[in-house]
């Protein structure tokens, strides 16, 4: 007898799966246990093997995804009459539509077919079940208002009974499991049933919800931004200790005038720094180069579900009093949304610290069309080796992203090694 | 694919055929005897003794309520101990046969690691065979536990190697340890005109076992003049003018027995000593090889079945984990239901369990229903004279599950085959009580239990 080869529900949740791979073709013997083709969903791919013997007669879906129990090949002896089978499959494949998103249904129908006490059943379907030897307050009705039809009792009497043990049928009952939902070759045993009822119960339990939003505009931005900026770059990273400890004195001996921060002194000391290695403030155009004898220095500003870089101007040529009282005012305003487009574009070089967070490192991605990034971390009071002693010292690690493009790792290296040295001994830009 | 496998007893030789089946190379070493304890020193001869005891009983007890009159029948020992070699030798031949009929290297001789994937086989007079494989499976076995007390190597303690073949039955026997063991020798002994005493360190004898089936047999016991001493510990065995002396201690202070001769059956342990393990890393766990549910041990080439790994010392046990192990190391997967594992004890009357015993299944949380027959009311248990026992069915009250099956009485050995089944397909009591059983039989017992336990028994009076 020729039967239908289905897509196969590999899993509880699985709706729908990709069929690819087919290892026959129409003609060839299949045997019980051959692979005959790949199943792929977004959890996983499978060989799925052919459950019974004869010769591959067609194969009604060869490369699609396809939805489950949708049958996608017949299997049957070499010459037997199978255009029945094949007319059903025509009309099938629209039904197993409908089949899942009564799934859900399904519960409540033989409920309510039961618990009434007429069972609502056509007078000719329930001729066809005495025909048949059906129990058709066994069946599920799809007709109107739920009533057994009958094709109904026919698909009823065709469906290969699941093999079951008399414990777990009753379980079955008592726990309200559906068994045609276990899907096992072998006989469903009790330990089946409870593990079915102990995996619906926990997904009712932890009632698993999705919510979709859409992105936000200044999102999208970031996201694309930095998609860019990852699949132009190649980007390595450098870190550095530093020791803060000469950075705090600066701060201290300029409180009573100004309050400083130690992104203000960083910008400050980078920005004179970056003018001796030019191509950490570069831009690649093609295949040039841009240096510039000016840096724009961007300072990365956390805003309310996003990021926001705004520029100082020629930070170069700016005293920390000045950067300072800019960087706040830029920050601000960013934080109310109130930028200007100017100063968000322009930049040379960015930085940006996540230190109050306690970060200690992390690779920040390059601001396109800039060719580095700094990140500052957090300050750590950590044991340091000097002249053979432990000393406690305030220690802050720097992270640099540099595109190889331009920027060597000597290079890269080179500036961060100066760039440490001017942190530590500030008095060295007074030269 | 090449299967060495070490030791032939009945899980070994089992493990064998099964491969050979599967169309393996296998190799089968032995150092004593094919058939290993089981045909050997257990199971057979034991059942040899048993079955001559009970015959003699017959002949001497109800054999003239049928008008048979016999006078003067006699047992001789001499003649019995024959006839139990020669079963002994019939059987191990015939599983000697099979191993030459599935092409089965049989090598004799003691089997050591030299590598994992090379034995070295010494034989009695010298001559070592290599024998190299891709799977090895250890199926060596166990010995009987000495117990480390004061006097135990004095002569005339013995375990169960020594009690199957003495030359005589010794006028009175104390038998350390109450199991399964101990039972069926007090069993034997205690026909025969030895006057047994069963010393038993728990508060039962037959411990493993639903109590309420061994309680006919305690009852038999009595009746033979079998003493029982449960919650007593041996201290020491000492000698007497009558041979030996056990001493013992209990909550009621201490006692000694006098006896000829004292049988040690307080347990097994497995074999493993000489298998130079230590080679090829394979862990054991107090002399017993740690294994997986595969029968695999940490050393994935290396498999190990039977008393020689020390989970459920029996013989079919030891046979299904042979099947298990073959089946694993060729690929195919095993399908044997280890809750099926059925417990006998061949006295009279016998007894039989397999699932869970009345205790267990309270511990295990159920709402315990069961189901009580008693055999005096059957009728072929009568005409075949053995009345004495019962038969219990265990259910889960909530699904009506068959959770175990125990039998006291006439072949209760064989009828724990269904019981076995039920537990096997899940079947509730309903499958028993719907399954309709042969009239007369004992088994019928069997389904009155089953009726019993929605008190639905016909032959039960209310």
């Amino acid at each position: 007898m020729a039967e239908f080869v289905l897509m196969p529900k590999m899993g509880l949740t699985m709706t729908e799966g990709l069929l690819t791979n087919w290892r026959k073709q129409e003609g060839d013997t299949v045997n019980k246990g051959d692979v005959l083709f790949d199943v792929e969903t977004d959890k996983l791919t499978n060989e799925v093997e052919a459950k019974s013997s004869g010769v591959l007669r067609k194969i009604l879906v060869s490369e699609e995804t396809v939805k489950i129990l949708v049958p996608v090949a017949v299997i049957g002896t070499a010459d037997e009459d199978i255009s029945e089978l094949l007319k059903q499959a025509g009309g099938k494949a629209e039904e197993a539509v409908p089949e899942i998103k009564e799934e859900p249904k399904a519960e409540a129908v033989p409920a309510a077919t039961k618990e009434g006490d007429r069972i609502k059943i056509s007078p000719r379907a329930k001729k066809t079940a005495k025909d048949l030897n059906v129990d058709y307050s066994l069946v599920t009705g799809t007709g109107p208002a739920g009533a057994i039809t009958e094709d109904d009792i026919k698909q009823f009497a065709e469906k290969p009974k699941t093999k079951i043990s008399p414990t777990a049928s009753v379980v079955a009952e008592q726990l309200n499991v559906d068994t045609d939902e276990i899907h096992k070759d072998t006989r469903i045993m009790k330990e089946d049933v409870v593990k079915y009822k102990l995996d619906e119960n926990l997904a009712k339990y932890a009632d698993p919800q999705e919510y979709r939003k859409p992105m936000s505009t200044m999102r999208k931005v970031i996201a694309k931004r930095m998609l860019e900026s990852v699949q132009t770059s190649p980007s390595v990273s450098f870190n550095i200790k530093v020791d803060t400890t000469a950075m705090k004195q600066l701060r201290d001996d300029l409180k009573d005038n100004i309050k400083v921060s130690y992104t203000d002194i960083l910008v400050k000391i980078v920005s004179m720094v970056l003018l001796n290695y030019p191509l950490l403030n570069s831009t690649v155009d093609g295949n040039e180069i841009i240096t510039r004898n000016y840096v724009n220095m961007g300072v990365a500003v956390a805003v309310p579900a996003g990021l926001l870089v705004p520029v100082v101007k020629f930070s170069n040529a700016k005293g920390l009093k000045d950067i300072s009282k800019e960087i706040k005012d830029l920050g601000e305003r960013a934080r109310t949304n109130r930028l200007t487009q100017d100063e968000l574009t322009g930049g040379t070089f960015t930085v940006s610290n996540l230190g109050m967070f306690g970060i200690e490192s992390f690779t920040p991605i390059i601001n396109q069309p800039e060719v580095a990034i700094l990140g500052v971390n957090a300050i750590i009071q950590e044991p340091v080796a000097v002249n053979g002693e432990l000393v406690i010292k305030p220690m802050m690690n720097l992270s640099l992203t540099a595109d190889h493009r331009v920027v060597d790792g000597a290079v890269a290296a080179e500036f961060m090694s100066k760039l440490k040295e001017y942190m530590e001994k500030p008095g060295l830009l007074l030269l | 694919m090449k299967i060495a496998i070490i030791g032939g007893g009945p899980g070994g030789y089992v493990a064998a055929i099964r491969g050979a089946q599967l169309n393996a190379e296998v190799t089968l070493i032995e150092k004593e005897h094919i058939g290993g304890t089981c045909l050997n020193k257990g199971c057979i001869p034991t059942k040899v003794l048993l079955h001559a005891a009970g015959e003699f009983e017959n002949v001497n007890k109800s054999l003239k309520d049928y008008g048979i009159m016999v006078t003067g029948a006699e047992l001789d020992w001499d003649k019995l101990q024959k006839r139990k070699t020669i079963i002994v030798r019939k059987l191990v031949a015939g599983v000697d046969n099979l191993l030459k009929n599935n092409k089965i290297t049989k090598i004799m001789g003691e089997g050591s690691f030299i590598d994992k994937n090379t034995i070295m086989v010494k034989a009695d007079d010298g001559t070592q065979t290599i024998v190299d494989f891709d799977y090895a499976v250890i199926a060596t076995g166990s010995k009987p536990v000495i117990i480390p007390i004061p006097g135990v190597n004095l002569p005339g303690v013995i375990t169960s190697d020594e009690a199957l073949s003495l030359d005589k039955i010794p006028s009175s026997m104390v038998i350390i340890g109450g199991g399964v063991i101990g039972a069926e020798f007090a069993a034997v002994y205690g026909t025969l005109g030895c006057k047994v005493t069963i010393i038993e360190m728990l508060p039962n004898i037959v411990a493993n076992m639903d109590q309420d089936i061994v309680a006919p047999l305690k009852d038999r016991f009595k009746k033979k003049g079998i003493e029982i001493y449960t919650n007593t510990k041996v201290v020491s065995i000492s000698e007497s003018e009558e041979g030996l002396r056990v001493n013992t201690v209990s909550d009621d202070g201490e006692k000694s027995f006098a006896a000829e001769k004292v049988l040690l059956s307080i347990g097994r342990k497995p074999v493993t000593d000489n298998l130079a393990l230590e080679n090829i890393r394979v862990e054991t766990n107090r002399g017993a090889v740690v294994v997986n549910k595969n029968m695999q041990t940490n050393i994935p080439n290396i498999y190990a079945i039977g008393d020689a790994i020390a989970g459920i010392m029996l013989a079919h046990v030891a046979s299904a984990e042979g099947i298990v192990a073959v089946e694993s190391i060729m690929n195919k997967k095993p399908s044997i239901d280890f809750k099926t594992i059925p417990y006998c004890v061949y006295t009279k009357p016998e007894l039989a369990g397999v699932g869970l015993t009345e205790e267990q299944a309270i511990q295990k949380g159920y709402g315990v229903k069961t189901g009580v027959f008693p055999m005096q009311i059957n009728g072929k248990a009568m005409i075949e004279a053995e009345q004495e026992g019962l038969v219990k069915y265990v259910t889960d009250g909530a699904t009506g599950e068959v959770l175990g099956l125990h039998i006291a009485g006439p072949g209760a050995t064989e009828l724990i085959a269904e019981g076995a089944l039920a537990v096997r397909l899940e079947a509730t009591i309903d499958e028993i009580t719907s399954t309709i059983h042969a009239h007369p039989t004992v088994a019928e017992s069997l389904h009155e239990a089953a009726h019993a336990v929605h008190n639905n028994a016909i032959h039960i009076p209310k």
